[in-house]
């Protein structure tokens, strides 16, 4: 039982936070995408274009903050052909998402060979951002909180400014309410009008820019070199961990955390050998409680109003 | 109408997109050399992995090209892109006319036994593919390795390195703990696993060996925090035993400043200061010397084949940057450990239960 409690410590809590940030980025920015009324479940394909010209750029360009760039901006670009297919050419939404995610391990593996001549994973790049980690003065040195929050590496302070910035912008901006109006009434927000068809590839480029910067972290970040299939399902449990989250960027956010903090418990129930049951269990762990976590827990999640719903406009050219 | 007519469009043109995508890395032949007069055809097909995995694929084409030049022969690979493309591909290559054809990974075992029953004739053999005698077709052939013998080695410089000699390396610790990073718990994984432990207590009987089932190849986050999670109980030295998983593993060994030891082949180049060495598994002298049996008439079919430490395929592999700094009694010992291994003095236990590992 002493070995249970010991698993109970402040590492424990910083490996939650990187364990948790790509699934916050990614979840965060799908909150956005559907709350403009466009449902994303194209998050893993995002992420791993994000991942996968993050690790390109750097690798050319030696520098990986410049990499940083090009992985956001490739999850961004890749999130355009969602934002055309479903809002310009008004495909479903879930059609096209399922699209995007089989399309991005083609397109990788295919640039793969053509860049480093073989699947599989890339060469190395010779600096990541892993090596980018700073204290802040002062705040790291708080228990507990200090560690955690204070003392990381770059794309995970960001993704903190992140959430504070998603908060802001829809509830205190005009684009934000505009954006939200996009998913909830979007006839009435036609009428007064701002375009409706605006305010969704807005909200689908936003997500693609966060997947992409969870992608990178990935690849750049937390490792120094991309492989193929190095995303392992996270862009679905963001659509989860947005769901039980109940469509907002905190809900996203503490389920994204809960998620983390699951699975770095396992990994240290496993080397405390705490219960003597198969390793399989402890592995399928996180994923259970996050089932259960959608399924049971969370009784009032309600999507936007017009999420996943078309909306055409019948002008006289039309 | 106008809705439809673009939702047409835009179906086809993802249609195209895919087809151009996809078809382009379909199977793809690559022909070593150009063969003016035909040359017996040596083939291999690949898992999903593909060539470029530095690991398995790589390795057994590498035999097949060794051979190739070495008997004159014509070596050929196709790649599967999924496990549906197993029997395809293996019969095809049989059709070609192969002498053998090789299915690489334990996924293609069914795979292989089909295509073996379909081709009569050619001979198959298949690496880390474990084939009933009792009831398998006569032309095929398992290649099995005892891959505990190079964790058994490399359990040797670890648990050596790890205590008595952690003064020679600020990268190592006082705390006596090794720890280990899985990838699926498959039989081949669990052999490496048995053997490293089994090697690490032979020389320190005190050492705390932790390890952490991944579940995953491909994940380097999940090998990194896994990693971390034992450096944080004071590991020093990381074996991953989980392919491009593990690569996150060692990764998270060099940023903490401790050592790693890799597996499968020298996997030195990954983090050169703080790989100790690495557990080798020779499939390229598996898949040459199959060859060789073949191009001999001694291929005998029906049957397993396991290569270990007396055909030169377990082991350890050079110790590269720790040349120096690892002390002579501990290179003694590895030649001691080789040399009983070689003798059948001591046997590396091939499964946990036979290690009396819980983990």
């Amino acid at each position: 039982m002493e070995a249970f409690f010991a698993i109970f410590n402040t590492d424990l809590l910083v490996a939650t936070i990187r364990l948790s940030t790509p699934i916050t980025l990614a979840a965060v920015g799908a909150t956005i995408c559907e709350k403009s009324g466009i449902v994303n479940i194209a998050m893993e394909g995002m992420m791993i274009m994000g991942a996968f010209f993050a690790v390109i750029i750097a690798y050319y360009t030696g520098n990986p903050w410049l990499g940083l760039v090009g992985g956001v901006a490739a999850g961004g670009i890749f999130s355009l052909v969602h934002a055309v297919a479903t809002v310009t050419f008004h495909l479903d939404h879930v059609v096209s998402g399922a699209v995007l995610n089989i399309l991005s391990f083609g397109i990788v593996r295919y640039l793969m060979v053509l860049f480093f001549g073989h699947p599989g994973t890339t060469d190395p790049i010779p600096v990541g951002l892993g090596g980018y980690q700073f204290a802040i003065p002062g705040l790291s040195k708080i228990p507990v909180l200090g560690p955690m929050f204070f003392n990381q590496t770059p794309i995970i302070y960001m993704s903190f400014i992140l959430i504070v910035g998603a908060l802001f912008f829809l509830k205190k901006t005009k684009v934000g309410l505009h954006l939200r109006a996009a998913g909830e009434h979007p006839l009435a927000l036609e009428t007064i009008g701002v375009s409706v068809y605006k305010m969704r590839y807005l909200g689908v480029v936003i997500s693609g820019l966060f997947s992409g910067l969870a992608g990178a972290y990935l690849s750049i970040e937390n490792a120094v070199s991309f492989t193929e299939g190095m995303s392992n399902g996270r862009g679905f449990i963001a659509l989860a961990a947005m769901i039980s989250g109940g469509w907002t960027a905190l809900g996203s956010f503490a389920a994204a955390l809960f998620f983390g903090f699951a699975d770095a418990f396992q990994i240290r129930m496993q080397i405390f050998k705490v219960l003597p049951i198969p390793a399989e269990i402890f592995i399928i762990f996180p994923y259970i409680a996050t089932v259960i976590a959608v399924a049971g827990l969370v009784k009032k999640s309600r999507p936007p109003r017009a999420d996943g719903i078309d909306f055409m406009i019948e002008r006289e050219d039309g | 109408m106008n809705k439809v007519f673009k939702t047409l469009t835009l179906l086809i043109v993802v249609t195209l997109v895919f087809g151009v995508v996809f078809s382009s890395c379909k199977k793809k032949e690559e022909v070593v050399e150009a063969a003016p007069v035909a040359k017996p055809i040596v083939a291999m097909a690949t898992d999903t992995g593909g060539l470029g995995d530095k690991s398995f694929n790589d390795g057994s084409f590498q035999g097949l090209k060794d051979a190739a030049v070495d008997f004159n022969l014509d070596a050929r690979v196709v790649e599967s892109k999924q496990q549906t493309d197993y029997v395809p591909n293996l019969s095809g290559l049989a059709e070609d006319g192969a002498e053998v054809v090789f299915g690489v990974g334990f996924l293609m075992a069914d795979a292989l036994l089909e295509a073996a029953a379909n081709n009569p004739d050619t001979a198959f053999a298949g690496i880390d593919v474990w084939i009933d005698p009792s009831s398998a077709p006569k032309n095929v052939q398992g290649l099995l390795f005892k891959e505990q013998e190079s964790g058994y080695i490399a359990g040797v410089v670890a648990g050596l390195l790890t205590k008595e000699h952690a003064s020679v390396s600020d990268r190592l610790n006082d705390d006596n703990v090794v720890g280990m990073v899985l990838g699926m718990d498959i039989p081949p994984v669990e052999r490496f696993q048995a053997g490293f432990y089994a090697g690490v207590k032979s020389v320190n009987p005190d050492c705390t060996v932790l390890s952490v089932v991944t579940g995953t190849f491909t994940d380097q986050a999940k090998g990194k925090e896994s990693a971390l999670a034992m450096i944080e109980q004071g590991a020093d030295i990381i074996f991953q035993i989980a392919g491009l998983t593990g690569l996150g593993a060692l990764n998270a060994a060099d940023e903490a400043g401790i050592a790693g030891i890799g597996v499968d082949v020298d996997q030195y180049a990954v983090a050169p200061d703080a790989i100790i060495t690495s557990a080798v598994k020779g499939i390229t002298q598996a898949s040459y010397l199959t060859i060789k049996d073949v191009v001999d008439g001694k291929f005998v079919g029906g049957d397993n084949k396991v290569f270990g430490i007396n055909e030169g395929a377990t082991g350890i592999a050079p110790y590269h940057n720790w040349n120096n700094i690892i002390p002579g009694v501990v290179k003694d010992a590895v030649d001691k450990a080789t040399a009983d291994l070689k003798s059948g003095k001591v046997v590396a236990p091939a499964s946990r239960a036979e290690a009396g590992y819980e983990g």
